[in-house]
């Protein structure tokens, strides 16, 4: 049972004397129940990685605060499970153990590790590559190791920060659609980063658009389409929709932005 | 930056940058004088003997005057002569016989085992031999010197050689270069990084060698020097030649890095 | 075209591969016996002085009366000893330090001249303070080998310390580790290919060190040998002590060529 509620988020970067202030998220405000997929979107250096950060409290905020289930979130730990863009897997440990490394922190006993996460690498389907090492697996193979990892600890919310980024596009969409078959199991709370929009749509219950830096939330679409999603979906006109839909906004957003930049620039040559 | 600190400071407001760039040299040197001014006072106050461990003005004071005696100029010449003496030879023969390995891969099998063992040899174990051979004089230093330079520095060549991009070679062969010129425009300055790798090796084991030959047998030297302060008892005159042979080494390293850099600027910062 | 070159290149067969290290044994054999049967030659011929420059038979001789009057063995433990308990020490000193440094801005920054000094000046210089302070004896062997050691394994620790990725440690803080876990789960298995290089260096100056201790300031082991028997020109003693520690080196240096590449088996070639 999980509920994550984020309420006047606020994340400052002080410079000090000469430096800027650089203000990252302004005000982000939005919750999530438990089972819901989310996905967050927007444009290039908006803050959507930071958020994510900030609600697995590897930074801390300016302002704001971010509950989960109704308990504020104080330090990082296994309940907010992390998948990253880069995988992160150690690569001294097979497979199995790289799996393994999330039960070794969270405390669960020797004994039982083992079998857990093998567990979890028969969902992602790599059962037969444990004693393998990360360097002799394909991107698309670390990341569901990565994602095994996240699972095995059972957490309350999985963030997962533009995990098929480094991806190639053909694998990227395989691994969406493997992601949802993974997630229809036991319906876990995610919520999933990305600048992709149909990636965004056509995984999520519910996606957050937002807003050129300073980041804040400028819309939630509910995604009313059916599951199980099947990739073909991508081309109906409902989809087709919610794709405008999101693609004007963002426009708007990276329009807006850029023409914030060109204002600086006259600015700084009058002065 | 290192990471834990990175990932720690993410989590509070950021640093003032201007301090960042002085903060470096700065701990570094306070640290140094530190030391120093703990040197100086345990040592001029007794608190540990003195002739034990010395301290930095009696170090100073010692060393002018050993300087003003000559005892340290005629000494450190005669060690001087024989490092030049040992080294250049030991610098052309080490790059022509590095290069000649390199392009016969036979040769370089053959005398494998014997270059292998004398690299990871300890060279001091030699010193004995080399005098018996040599005698006590003069030549038996500079043979020390030149052994244990050339080692790395035929090593360091022939491995520099034969990794020597295909790429260059083939651009200079496209131009129809000869054999020679093979050598000269590609493969000589490809190599070149690895040489002043050996070199710089070179110099470190050679000077080890040498102060050990002038210890276990001389009537001039550095090594001399050594032997006879360390029967005095006293500490300061030992920290004296301490400092002249870890200078050498020092002005030896960062003047090869200068000559590096002149002469092979395409390489960038190290 | 040098086929130095020529046959270098990646895309070996196989099939080139064992006949290549076939060749590299047979010459390298070859090449041993015609150092030691041209030694051998020129001494049963005149051209060498057999008390000065002795000879492979002789040698031979010498090591087999060292063995059994069980001088040798006492002087090979000796030496073995020194040499363990000297390298030993720096790994275990130089590994501390060198992660203390990379995790402490402060303290890399403090100790960071006194590295760069011992580093590069030849530590020769500091064998005649060593014997000032502990006199002559093992413990002042076990000291230089130390020294000569430790500086090799803090500066390849610390720069392994470096080269770890900040994404691995982000990856154990998100999952809630802590300090030891992200020292012990990231930093020091991610360390240890540099470590090991480190340390396969700091082999050779440990032996550099121990035999540098014996020769001027102790009266057994093999170094001590060395000198000792030179001193009496005992020629082929000398060359058995001398042999002896070139085998060490070779030995204890493709040992941990070993143990290096097994631990690091993980890495993309």
């Amino acid at each position: 049972m999980s509920h994550l509620v984020v309420d006047g988020l606020r994340l400052l970067y002080e410079q000090g004397a000469g430096g800027e202030d650089f203000l990252a998220l302004d005000d982000v405000n939005f919750a999530i129940g438990d089972g819901e997929f989310v996905t967050i979107v927007g444009p290039s250096g908006c803050g959507k990685s930071t958020l994510l950060m900030l609600i697995a409290a590897l930074l801390r905020p300016s302002a704001g605060s971010i509950r989960l289930n109704g308990r504020a979130v104080a330090t990082p730990g296994w309940d907010r499970a992390l998948v990253f863009q880069d995988f992160a897997l150690l690569p001294w440990r097979t497979v199995l153990k790289n799996v393994e490394l999330g039960l070794e922190l969270k405390g669960v006993a020797p004994s039982a590790r083992q079998e857990i996460a093998r567990r979890h690498l028969q969902m992602v389907g790599l059962r037969a590559f444990e004693r393998h090492f990360p360097h002799q697996l394909s991107g698309g193979m670390r990341q569901r190791v990565g994602i095994a990892r996240a699972l095995s600890v059972e957490p309350e919310i999985l963030l997962m920060d533009e995990p098929f980024g480094a991806l190639d596009a053909q694998i990227r969409q395989v691994m969406g659609s493997e992601l949802l078959r993974i997630w229809e199991r036991d319906r876990k709370t995610i919520l999933f980063v990305t600048h992709d929009i149909d990636e965004a749509i056509y995984l999520a219950d519910r996606v957050i658009v937002m807003s050129a830096s300073p980041g804040r939330v400028v819309r939630e679409i509910r995604i009313a389409l059916e599951r199980p999603r099947r990739l073909e979906i991508r081309n109906r006109p409902d989809f087709t929709a919610y794709r405008q839909e999101i693609w004007d906004l963002l426009e708007e957003q990276v329009r807006s932005s850029g023409s914030w930049e060109e204002a600086d620039d006259a600015a700084s040559r009058a002065g | 930056m290192t990471l834990l600190r990175a990932q720690v400071s993410a989590a509070r407001p950021r640093r003032r940058a201007s301090f960042a760039r002085i903060e470096r040299p700065l701990i570094g040197v306070l640290a140094v004088a530190a030391f120093l001014a703990a040197w100086q006072i345990v040592g001029s106050r007794e608190i540990i003997r003195s002739d034990l461990i010395s301290y930095p003005s009696e170090i100073v004071a010692t060393f002018i005057e050993m300087s003003r005696s000559g005892e340290l100029g005629a000494n450190v010449t005669v060690t001087l002569i024989e490092f030049v003496e040992g080294f250049i030879p030991a610098c052309l023969f080490g790059v022509a016989a590095g290069l000649a390995l390199a392009l016969s891969r036979r040769l370089r099998y053959l005398v494998a085992p014997l270059f292998a063992a004398l690299y990871s040899a300890p060279m001091i174990a030699f010193v004995p031999v080399i005098v018996v051979w040599f005698g006590v004089g003069r030549e038996s230093k500079i043979t020390m010197v030149f052994l244990a330079a050339v080692i790395p520095i035929i090593i360091n060549t022939a491995a520099g050689v034969n990794e020597v991009s295909e790429a260059w070679i083939r651009a200079v062969r496209a131009f129809g270069a000869g054999r020679r010129q093979i050598i000269a425009k590609a493969i000589l300055p490809g190599a070149f990084p690895a040489v002043m790798a050996g070199i710089r090796l070179g110099i470190g084991r050679s000077i080890v060698s040498l102060v050990a030959a002038e210890m276990y047998v001389s009537i001039f030297g550095i090594g001399r020097l050594i032997q006879v302060y360390s029967n005095s008892g006293k500490a300061a005159p030992i920290f004296v030649l301490v400092g002249i042979i870890s200078t050498f080494g020092l002005v030896c390293v960062n003047a090869l890095r200068t000559l590096e850099a002149r002469l092979a600027p395409w390489r960038g910062g190290r | 075209m040098s086929d130095a070159a020529a046959t270098e290149g990646a895309g070996k067969s196989a099939r080139r591969r064992t006949t290549d290290r076939r060749e590299r044994l047979l010459l390298g054999a070859l090449g041993i016996i015609l150092l030691f049967g041209a030694w051998q030659l020129a001494a049963d011929w005149g051209l060498l002085n057999p008390t000065i420059g002795s000879s492979p038979t002789l040698i031979a001789r010498a090591f087999v009366a060292q063995w059994q009057s069980g001088d040798l063995l006492a002087d090979l433990r000796v030496s073995m000893g020194e040499f363990a308990a000297g390298f030993l020490l720096a790994l275990v000193v130089g590994v501390a330090l060198g992660i203390a440094m990379g995790m402490s801005r402060i303290l890399e920054y403090a100790v960071d001249p006194f590295i760069w000094f011992l580093y590069s000046s030849p530590l020769i210089a500091l064998y005649p303070v060593i014997v000032v302070w502990l006199g002559f004896g093992t413990t002042t062997v076990i000291a230089v080998s130390f020294l000569l050691t430790v500086v090799s394994v803090v500066v390849n620790t610390l720069a392994g310390v470096r080269s770890v990725e900040p994404m691995l440690v982000r990856a154990v803080r998100a999952f809630g580790g802590g300090r030891r876990a992200i020292i012990t789960k990231v930093i020091l298995p991610a360390s240890v290919p540099l470590i090991a290089a480190g340390a396969r260096i700091g082999l050779g100056r440990a032996l550099l060190g121990v035999v540098l201790g014996e020769m001027f300031s102790s009266n057994a082991g093999l170094g001590f040998r060395i000198s000792y028997y030179a001193g009496r020109l005992r020629t082929a003693d000398v060359f058995v002590a001398l042999l002896l520690l070139i085998a060490i080196g070779l030995a204890t240096d493709k040992v941990f060529k070993h143990i290096e590449a097994r631990l690091q088996r993980w890495r993309p070639r």
